[in-house]
């Protein structure tokens, strides 16, 4: 086996690629490509984050999120001969991952990958109690929920995920232009539904 | 000179930070700006939604973080038998999953038996050796009959 090469995994930070991080993330795979259990855990630690608050962002909070972020964090350790050096980030294969799934999941097998659809994860505490801001941030959740898959992907990534619209683009298998067309789309359409949801507000 | 369109576009498309914008179309964007009140009313919309944007964060899930971690490794540790299993069956589909693996375990020893009967003989000669030792004990008979 492979000698496990020397990393510092940092607990809870999400997992945007950067060039700091490349030849770490780098050295973990290989490690990992090589059987070793612990730079897998390095690396679950290093991108559970990021890949969680992407599926919570896209499925809401359902237990699902759950499955779609082990079941991600899961082909890290079963398809890890599948990534390749300088071809895509760590972090961007990963958000492939479980793009795709959530994008399955949501299309067609709601019910395949747990039958627990109405049961809630605990959570410390709840995304809309923002103090003053109830109103605005179900509003913004509704509008979210109710734009095309593809378009509330690719919004999330940008905004939340941080990646540039080639990143984005290599995700969804799709041209820099579509993607660029997808993520205009999702712009406009959400600004205009919460403009029709709520009138009175500044959006 | 860039129109309101283009603008409209390029906000829509690339968010309001202007670092994010192309690079070759930056200046008269931020040109356009300073001239045009529709094109600021525009941009002031849009960065009212990216800050409603900001503020729906995801609460901290530990619960779930340590289930998973748990469950993941479980799964490093699994046996070689496992781990062959795990890779021959699709994840996704439960039903599949739960037919498919008792139907492949119980098909197992039915392969195992066929080749290890193929192999070995287990002390059941074929036809050809049960004729060799016919003749050779035809002839043995034949050689005691004339030495007596």
């Amino acid at each position: 086996m492979r000698q496990r090469p020397v990393v510092h995994s940092t607990l809870g930070t999400d997992s945007r690629d950067s060039t700091s991080t490349m030849t770490e993330d780098e050295a973990l795979m290989l490690a990992i490509q090589s059987g070793d259990s612990r730079a897998y855990e390095s690396a679950v630690r290093k991108h559970i984050k990021a890949i969680s608050h992407y599926a919570f962002r896209m499925l809401g909070n359902s237990k699902d999120v759950e499955d779609i972020t082990q079941e991600t964090l899961l082909r890290l350790w079963t398809h890890a001969d599948s990534w390749q050096p300088g071809k895509a980030g760590v972090s961007t294969w990963l958000h492939r991952i479980a793009h795709n799934l959530c994008i399955d999941y949501l299309r067609k097998d709601r019910s395949g990958i747990t039958g627990e659809l109405t049961e809630d994860i605990e959570t410390d505490d709840d995304p809309s109690l923002a103090p003053g801001k109830e109103a605005e941030l179900q509003s913004l959740q509704k509008a979210l929920d109710a734009l095309p898959e593809r378009q509330r992907s690719a919004l999330i990534l940008s905004h939340y995920q941080g990646f540039s619209n080639k990143e984005i683009a290599q995700m969804m298998d799709i041209s820099v232009d579509a993607l660029e067309s997808i993520l205009a789309r999702a712009r406009r359409g959400l600004k205009a539904r919460l403009i029709r949801n709520a009138p009175t507000e500044s959006v | 000179m860039m129109n309101f369109e283009r603008f409209e576009q390029i906000v829509e498309t690339y968010g309001c930070a202007p670092a994010r914008w192309p690079e070759h179309e930056r200046n008269k964007a931020e040109q356009l700006l300073t001239t045009s009140a529709e094109a600021r009313s525009l941009l002031d919309e849009h960065r009212a939604l990216e800050s409603l944007l900001n503020d729906y964060q995801v609460p901290a899930m530990p619960q779930m973080e340590r289930r998973i971690l748990g469950t993941l490794r479980e799964a490093t540790r699994a046996s070689l038998l496992d781990r062959i299993l795990d890779w021959m069956l699709p994840r996704s589909g439960a039903l599949i999953s739960w037919a498919w693996r008792p139907a492949l375990v119980a098909t197992l020893p039915l392969v195992c038996g066929i080749y290890l009967a193929n192999y070995y003989s287990f002390g059941i000669d074929g036809a050809q050796n049960s004729w060799q030792e016919e003749l050779y004990l035809i002839s043995m008979n034949d050689y005691a009959e004339i030495s007596e």
